[in-house]
């Protein structure tokens, strides 16, 4: 800890709330994301789907009323290499070609010179296909799960154990058995999907559009395209919005805009518009969780058991590592020395589900924050004592195994935000559905932790490369880029790691710049996802700036100071002899003139420390945890019931504070989208279709739904990945959901267990409980 | 199909123009005058990304067809407000106040703050979250949009329209 805290003596841009680099071209409307990138000669691209979920494809029939010499079709003959999309499982096509698994599923492509002919066109084209029966909701698979899991098509699964759990069940004084479920939810970022392919001269294929990953679509278009990873260039347009949406998709819509580019010999642009989006992408993994937890009367927690169930949808995609994360956090945040999770992904036909903010955490904690309440409950104790006597210190045990080494923010943020709400007190205001009243006010609580960067040794694995480049600039004055894959979607990466770099090298943060990704320019920093870009890829950066200053004050050292010893700080370079200074800017352009660009690489490593063992799950699960804890107040109105959320209050240990005003901006949007997740946000199967596929249908928070936000950080920041962060991108949207099902608990005397909250349920349950 | 003549003053620019009447208005600006600042979140009417001002008032583009702009008529989009005072100051207070997050919305959002304060120059939030319902911003949680108007609204030039 003291050798971070003179490391780190000299920062100066890191910590500060410094205006987002990206704020001006945003505000002024000249951003360009991938609708407004101009593209001449380009025609647009249109996905024919099929009508129905699931069934036999026995052959497509075009139209031969129709002029097809105006368009271009590609069907899966036209595919020059495998069509397979590569992700986990390798089970999806790019264009069915036998099975149809969802609504919806691909079977043609086509492409024409205006958006409305490649629609006519496309709805020219007939699949004929024999139905089968399919599989379409959470409520039937967790029935056949219960009648017997055999029946249904598993794409992963995967185990926890940790001590003799059955035996503890037994010893327990008292075993509490509950069951939670929640829906889908669309990400809904306000940019709906949008790619374009550009084929050029020299055999190239250049995607360029609306993306987190551009290290996924290259290599996994390069086997379907046939072409070899130097023929692919990726690069990024400006993103609006993501929240996981655009993780996994992106190589689907690149990868139709490549392959009519391909037939078309001309550049394809596809942009989907709302009705598309909503019904052709991914969404968040419905869930179900069953928990059988023994307690003692002194309220210690001595087993846990659960299974959680996956949603998984037509292809296993990235269902499996929701799914590691989701059982990770299912018992996470307490402690207990016996513990058994059963994790499951199941097949249902609709369309593959995916990586949304949080990834599989937000379904974990919601059954698992809300399960601590009724724990609590079971043994007459407070949510708050209750937490407090069970929650995780420095040095205890994860379910896992792992060690809480270092940068525990429990319980603080327990402690801190229970202080700050004055939630004992409220409490005992509580309405608990008393007769008579206008209002029911309730409070509640949930705690939780997320652990920063991916699962286990995923870190060891990708070994997080990035660059920094000091080169000339637009205007000719040097200027250090950051040449990183992490992509800057709304969170902020094109601020944070300039102001990282910044402070490695001692310069001020205008000598800076981030350009967007393309993978002809840099190297694979891995994907933008598991709140990982600040705590991974920033500690790399970190580390490179520094390679960069050595090698910079070497060189003025030897050329420009006579050989005495220099240092680099404050944007300065210092002679030792106290007889020689030379901005940062001048000596760099020397540098530049005499030397050309400086290119530095680094390379993120995993401390030696960290184990993990991937097949039992056994070990430290990730390098550090970020934590948090909200208490909500609502208000139910007893005539109408409806519920507002009033209040909300906070604290979260996200490790270092990279840039405060950005994240509190992470914090408030994230608990806006869990605040949608609990209450609003809701897709059902009618008919077999989603019943909402419009914003109108599907809605989210406005501003008149926001409730007032007391929200705060203490940092507890993670020594061995300078300077510190440790993510704040997933973990606001984790908790909130549980601590409005505990706050309605305790105004009302109903317990949710399935999400959405609304009226409605509300109503029927209160209705069911009188009659009962 | 008909088309229709229409000279309107953009952002203080005089553009004629001959389009189909039926033809959104929101196209005409993307794709036949090139200000592709103005955004499409959901071409229903619902996401205000498209909003432009049209003789002072707030409109969504996307369900308006052109021929019912007005001949003659003003309009501001996002490109246009760095022309006047207020709008700097708004674009000033986003950015400072870390309103933009990834920005899609803000074309709408910020020509429908520009839109208010030119009529109604209040800090007062319940008005500031009302008159912006129809600017739906998945990125934000809307505080610091709120905070960024209120801050305009403080320093708003008095007595202009912006
Ligand atoms: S695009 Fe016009 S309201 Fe959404
Ligand atoms: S900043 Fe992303 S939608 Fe508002």
């Amino acid at each position: 800890m003291v050798m971070a805290v003179k490391e780190l003596g000299t920062l100066h841009s890191v910590g500060k709330g410094i205006p987002r680099l990206d704020a001006d071209e945003k505000v002024r409307g000249l951003a360009q994301y991938a609708d407004d990138l101009n593209v001449p000669g380009a025609w647009y691209g249109f996905v024919v789907r099929s009508p129905v979920a699931h069934g036999r494809l026995r052959g497509l029939k075009k139209d031969p009323g129709f002029d097809w010499s105006q368009v271009v079709v590609v069907t899966p003959e036209d595919i020059p290499g495998n069509n397979i999309v590569d992700l986990m499982g390798r089970d999806m096509p790019f264009i069915a070609h036998d099975v149809i698994q969802y609504l919806g599923e691909p079977v043609a492509l086509v492409a024409a010179a205006s958006r409305h002919l490649a629609r006519v066109a496309g709805s020219h084209i007939r699949a004929d296909i024999e139905e089968l029966p399919p599989l379409l909701t959470l409520q039937d698979m967790v029935a056949r799960y219960k009648e017997d899991p055999a029946q249904l098509h598993e794409l992963a699964s995967q185990t926890i154990r940790k001590g003799d759990t059955e035996k503890a069940l037994s010893e327990a004084d008292m075993v509490v058995e509950q069951e939670y479920s929640a829906g889908h939810q669309e990400q809904l970022y306000i940019e709906p999907q949008g790619m374009v392919a550009i084929p050029e001269s020299d055999g190239t294929m250049f995607i360029h559009g609306s993306m987190q990953c551009p290290y996924y679509i290259n290599p996994e278009l390069c086997e379907t395209l046939d072409i070899p990873p130097e023929k692919l260039r990726v690069k990024q347009s400006a993103v609006g919005g993501a929240f996981g949406g655009k993780e996994e998709f992106p190589t689907l819509l690149a990868g139709y805009c490549a392959l009519l580019a391909l037939k078309a010999k001309r550049p394809i642009k596809i942009i989907y518009d709302r009705n598309q989006d909503i019904l052709y992408t991914t969404k968040r993994h419905p869930s179900w969780s069953r928990y059988r937890v023994g307690v003692m009367k002194d309220g210690t927690i001595h087993a846990i058991q659960t299974e959680f169930l996956l949603d998984g949808g037509a292809y296993t995609t990235l269902s499996p590592v929701v799914m590691y994360r989701g059982i990770l956090h299912a018992a996470m945040g307490y402690r207990c020395e016996n513990v058994a999770i059963d994790g499951h992904v199941y097949r249902t036909n609709t369309f593959p589900n995916g990586a949304f903010r949080g990834f599989g955490a937000p379904q974990a904690l919601w059954a698992w924050e809300s399960m601590i309440d009724e724990l609590a409950e079971a043994c007459g104790m407070t949510p708050h004592e209750f937490r407090l006597k069970n929650c995780l210190h420095q040095g205890d045990s994860t379910p896992t195994g792992g060690i809480l080494r270092d940068s525990v923010g429990s319980p603080t943020v327990l402690e801190k935000t229970l202080e700050r709400a004055n939630f004992s007190e409220k409490l005992k205001q509580c309405s608990h559905g008393r007769r008579g009243e206008k209002k029911w006010y309730g409070i509640g609580l949930s705690f939780f932790a997320h652990g920063s960067g991916f699962t286990g040794d995923g870190e060891a694995r990708i070994k997080a490369k990035v660059a920094l480049d000091l080169e000339p600039g637009d205007d000719g004055k040097p200027v250090v880029n950051v040449r990183v894959s992490s992509t800057e979607m709304g969170q902020g990466t094109c601020t944070i790691l300039p102001q990282v770099a910044a402070d490695a090298l001692s310069i001020d943060i205008r000598h800076t710049a981030y350009p967007m990704p393309d993978t002809f320019k840099v190297p694979d920093s891995g994907p933008t996802v598991a709140s990982r870009t600040a705590m991974v890829v920033g500690s790399t950066i970190f580390s490179a700036g520094k390679k960069m200053k050595a090698e910079l004050e070497a060189f003025v050292s030897a050329e420009l100071f006579d050989g005495q010893p220099v240092v680099l700080e404050q944007d300065r370079f210092c002679g030792s002899y106290g007889d020689k200074e030379m901005s940062f800017e001048e000596a760099a352009a020397q540098y530049l003139s005499r030397k050309g660009s400086l290119r530095v690489y680094d390379q993120f490593k995993l401390p030696e420390f960290i184990k993990w063992n991937q097949k039992t799950f056994e070990g430290d699960a990730y390098p550090a945890y970020a934590w948090g804890c909200n208490v909500a107040e609502l208000e139910v109105d007893t005539l109408t019931f409806e519920i507002r959320v009033t209040r909300v209050t906070s604290y979260w240990d996200i490790g270092r504070l990279l840039n405060p005003v950005l994240a509190k901006g992470q914090v408030e949007g994230g608990l806006v989208q869990a605040l949608g997740y609990a209450m609003l946000e809701k897709i059902e199967i009618k008919n077999g279709k989603y019943d909402a596929d419009r914003m109108q249908t599907y809605v989210i928070p406005t501003t008149l739904d926001i409730p007032e936000m007391d929200l705060h950080f203490v940092e507890f920041p993670y020594e061995h990945a300078q300077p510190g962060a440790k993510g704040v991108g997933e973990i606001p949207m984790d908790g909130l959901a549980p601590a409005i099902a505990n706050a309605l608990v305790q105004a009302t005397g109903i317990r949710m267990r399935d999400l959405p909250i609304t009226p409605e349920k509300l109503f029927q349950m209160m209705h069911e409980e009188k009659t009962a | 199909m008909n088309k229709v003549k229409r000279t309107w003053q953009i952002n203080g620019e005089e553009h004629q123009t001959e389009i189909p009447p039926v033809r959104r208005f929101l196209d005409v600006l993307r794709e036949d005058l090139g200000l592709k600042g103005t955004k499409e979140g959901c071409g229903e009417g619902e996401c205000g990304a498209c909003t432009v001002i049209v003789n002072g008032e707030a409109v969504l583009s996307c369900m308006l067809p052109a021929g019912q702009v007005p001949e003659n008529a003003e309009v501001t989009t996002v490109e246009g407000l760095e022309k006047t005072p207020g709008g700097r100051l708004l674009q000033a207070a986003y950015a400072e106040k870390g309103a933009a997050q990834c920005g899609f919305c803000i074309p709408g959002m910020i020509v429908s703050s520009y839109a208010m304060l030119s009529r109604d120059p209040s800090a007062d939030p319940a008005r500031i979250r009302e008159a912006h319902a129809g600017n739906i911003c998945r990125c934000t949680g809307y505080e610091k949009i709120v905070e960024a108007i209120q801050s305009a609204a403080e320093q708003w030039p008095a007595g202009t329209k912006g």
